[in-house]
C-alpha cells in the first residue's frame, strides 16, 4: 500500500468507525443488560399471540425503540438467545433502522425541496412492508436453518438450563405471580444473586457483545473504506446509469451496499444524487439499512452464511422491483 | 483461555477504542472526521467505552452471578465469543492502531480527485438542496450578510460560489461581483491550455469524512499563476463569473490578488 493509499484508508476508516462505534456501544449495553436482567420470553409477552400479528407488530417496534442498523444486530442477537422467535427478531432487525423517528426526521430534513413527505413516507412504508414480508416468509423455516450454529447451541443450552424464575418463584425478582410445582429433579443451588454481581455480569456480557460485533464491524468498515477511497471510477460509471429506469435502482443499491452508510444519515447522501430518479433513491434508502458491507459481517454474528446470501438476494430483488414499480406508476401518475 | 485473561484482553481492546475516540475529540482532530452533530455522540461513545473497559478490567477477577441457575453440570457461558479471543483482539486493535498511525486527517489529492475535485459545477437539484441550508439571498441580503474587505471585495464562502453555479437566481446576483474567498489551492488539470489557471477547493462533509466531497472553483489569473504552496490555504479576491465550458457552467474567479492564508479551524459549510 502506498503512503497515499494508507493515509486515505486510515482517514476513511477512522471516520466511519468514530461515527458508528457509539451506536454499537449503545446496542451492546442494551443487549448486555437484556442478557442478565430480562427474563427469557419477556419479549414474547409484549407481542400478540398470533404469529402473523406478532410479525406485523415487530416491524413497528423500531418506532418505540429506535436503533440504527449497527446497534440492532447485538440487540436482536440477545433477544433471540432469550427466546424471541427468529422471524420476529429478523423483522425487527430489518425494520428498526428505517421505521424509527430519527431516520424519518433525517430523511424529511434531507429531502427538503424534493418532496420530503413522499420520500419519508415511501421509505418508511417500503421498509416496513419488506421487513414484515421477510418475517412472514422465514417464519416457515426452522431456526437451525437461519441462525449460526453457535447461537443455536446456546439457545439449546438455555432451554435445557432451568431459569431462575422457573426454579425459584420469588427469589429472583421476576415472575412472582405464578404457581408451579417445585418438585424438580435437578440440583437447586440457585442463591439469590446480589445486585452488584448482576451488574458485573451485565457489563461483562455487554463487553463480550461489543467485541463480537466490533470485530465484524471493523472488517466491514475496513472494506467500506477501501471502496470509498477508490470508488470514483465507479461513480462516473454510475452517473451514466442514472437515467435508466431498470438499472438505476440496482446501481444505487449496489452503491448503498458498498458505502455502508448509517440509516440516520444516509438520506443526506441520497438527496445529493441528483441525476437519479425518485425510485432509485428510494431503493438506495431502503436496501442500504437492511444489507450493506458492514452488515454482511455483522449479520455473521447471528445468522448462517447461506441464509445471509439468500436474504441479501431476496432483499435486492424485492426492493429493486418495488422501486421500479413505484417510479413507473406512482411517480409517473 | 482463562476467563480472567479473556476479560482483560477484551477490556484492553475496548479501552483502545475509547482512547482513540477521546483522544481525537480532546485534541480537536475529530472536527476533521465528523460533522458537529456527531462529535458529542463520539465523545459520549468514548466515555461509555472507557467506563465499560475500565469496569470490566477492575472486576476481571470478581465472581459474578447472572441470576440464572447454573446447576446440573451445564456450562452456562455468558462470555464465550464466536472467535478465538486473541484473534478478536488483533482484529479490534490492529486496524484502529495502524489507522491512527497512518492518518494525516485528510485525503490525498488522488482521492480528492475521485471525490469531485476536478468535476464541473453542481447540478440544479444539488444547488436547490444546498440552497435550503444557506441563508436567503437577495443583493441586499448578500451585502448585509457578507463583510466587505477594506479594498471593496465581499467575503464569500467557497461553498456559496460553487453551489451558485446550479442556481440561476443566486448566479445572477453573484455574477460580476467583486468577491474574496478562501480555500486550498491546487494545479488546474482540466481545460487549462495556457497554464493560467489553478483550482481552489474546500471539503464538504455530510456526516463523516468518508462521505465528504471536494467543492472546487476555477481560478483564472490571466497570466502565469504566482508561486503559492501546493494544497496550501490561500485567500483570493477577484471578479466572479459562471462561463459555460465543455457544455457545463463553471464557477470561475478572475483573480486580482492571491495571498497565503492561515488554515481555518475546520472546513465549515458556512463562512468562518
Amino acid at each position: 500500500m502506498s503512503s497515499d493509499a494508507q493515509q486515505d484508508f486510515a482517514y476513511a476508516f477512522l471516520s466511519i468507525l468514530f461515527e458508528g462505534a457509539p451506536f454499537i456501544l449503545l446496542g451492546t449495553i442494551i443487549s448486555g443488560f437484556i442478557d442478565i436482567y430480562l427474563p427469557a420470553g419477556t419479549m414474547d409477552r409484549f407481542l400478540p399471540k398470533n404469529r402473523n400479528l406478532a410479525i406485523l407488530a415487530a416491524g413497528l417496534m423500531g418506532a418505540v425503540f429506535p436503533v440504527c442498523e449497527c446497534a440492532v444486530v447485538p440487540v436482536i442477537r440477545r433477544l433471540v438467545s432469550k427466546g424471541l422467535p427468529v422471524s420476529y427478531a429478523i423483522t425487527y432487525m430489518l425494520a428498526a433502522p428505517i421505521v424509527n423517528p430519527i431516520t424519518a426526521i433525517s430523511t424529511w430534513k434531507a429531502f427538503q425541496g424534493q418532496g420530503p413527505w413522499m420520500m419519508t413516507g415511501g421509505r418508511v412504508l417500503l421498509g416496513y412492508l419488506v421487513a414484515v414480508g421477510v418475517g412472514l416468509v422465514i417464519a416457515r423455516f426452522s431456526m437451525r436453518s437461519i441462525l449460526r450454529k453457535s447461537l443455536v447451541d446456546k439457545i439449546d443450552k438455555e432451554s435445557l438450563t432451568p431459569k431462575a424464575e422457573e426454579t425459584c418463584s420469588g427469589c429472583c425478582g421476576h415472575h412472582h405471580d405464578h404457581d408451579h410445582d417445585h418438585d424438580h429433579d435437578h440440583d437447586h443451588t440457585h442463591d439469590h444473586p446480589k445486585e452488584d454481581g448482576r451488574l458485573v455480569a451485565a457489563m461483562r456480557s455487554a463487553q463480550k457483545d461489543f467485541v463480537d460485533v466490533g470485530v465484524y464491524f471493523t472488517i466491514g468498515v475496513a472494506i467500506t473504506a477501501l471502496f470509498n477511497t477508490g470508488i470514483a471510477p465507479g461513480a462516473v460509471w454510475l452517473d451514466g446509469l442514472a437515467g435508466n429506469t431498470f438499472i438505476a435502482p440496482a446501481a444505487l443499491m449496489a452503491l448503498a451496499f458498498i458505502l455502508s452508510l448509517c440509516s440516520t444519515s444516509d438520506a443526506f447522501i441520497a438527496a445529493t444524487l441528483a441525476k437519479f430518479t425518485w425510485g432509485a433513491k428510494l431503493a438506495f434508502l431502503t436496501f442500504g439499512p437492511m444489507f450493506d458491507v458492514k452488515l454482511l459481517f455483522l449479520y455473521q454474528s447471528v445468522l448462517r452464511k447461506k441464509f445471509i446470501i439468500y436474504l441479501g438476494v431476496a432483499l435486492f430483488v424485492v426492493i429493486w422491483l418495488v422501486s421500479i414499480a413505484a417510479q413507473k406508476w406512482l411517480i409517473a401518475s | 483461555m482463562k476467563p480472567e485473561l479473556r476479560r482483560i484482553l477484551f477490556s484492553l481492546a475496548v479501552l483502545l477504542w475509547a482512547a482513540a475516540l477521546l483522544y481525537f475529540y480532546g485534541s480537536g482532530r475529530i472536527a476533521k472526521y465528523l460533522v458537529a452533530d456527531f462529535r458529542p455522540i463520539a465523545l459520549f461513545g468514548g466515555l461509555g467505552l472507557a467506563v465499560l473497559g475500565t469496569f470490566n478490567l477492575l472486576t476481571a477477577r470478581q465472581t459474578a452471578s447472572c441470576g440464572h441457575d447454573h446447576a446440573g453440570g451445564e456450562e452456562h457461558d455468558h462470555e464465550g465469543g464466536d472467535m478465538n479471543p486473541l484473534f478478536s483482539l488483533i482484529l479490534m486493535v490492529a486496524p484502529v492502531g495502524l489507522s491512527m498511525l497512518w492518518t494525516i486527517d485528510e485525503f490525498s489529492q488522488a482521492t480528492l480527485a475521485r471525490k469531485g475535485l476536478y468535476d464541473g459545477g453542481p447540478s440544479r437539484e444539488e444547488s436547490k438542496f444546498f440552497a435550503t441550508m444557506l441563508p436567503p439571498l437577495t443583493l441586499e441580503e448578500i451585502e448585509k450578510g457578507h463583510r466587505r474587505t477594506s479594498d471593496g471585495y465581499l467575503e464569500f464562502n467557497l461553498m456559496e460560489l460553487f453551489f451558485a453555479t446550479g442556481d440561476r437566481e443566486l448566479q445572477g446576483l453573484i455574477n460580476g461581483l467583486a468577491i474574496e474567498t478562501e480555500g486550498r489551492i491546487v494545479a488546474e488539470k482540466v481545460n487549462n491550455p495556457n497554464g493560467t489557471r489553478m483550482r481552489l477547493y474546500r471539503v464538504f462533509m455530510t456526516c463523516c469524512a468518508a462521505d465528504s466531497r471536494a467543492i472546487p472553483i476555477i481560478l483564472e489569473f490571466g497570466k502565469e499563476p504566482p508561486l503559492l504552496p501546493e494544497n496550501g490555504w490561500v485567500t483570493v479576491a477577484g471578479k466572479m463569473s459562471f462561463p459555460e465550458e465543455n457544455g457545463t457552467l463553471q464557477p470561475l474567479l478572475q483573480v486580482d490578488r492571491a495571498t497565503v492564508a492561515e488554515e481555518p479551524i475546520e472546513d465549515k459549510f458556512l463562512r468562518n
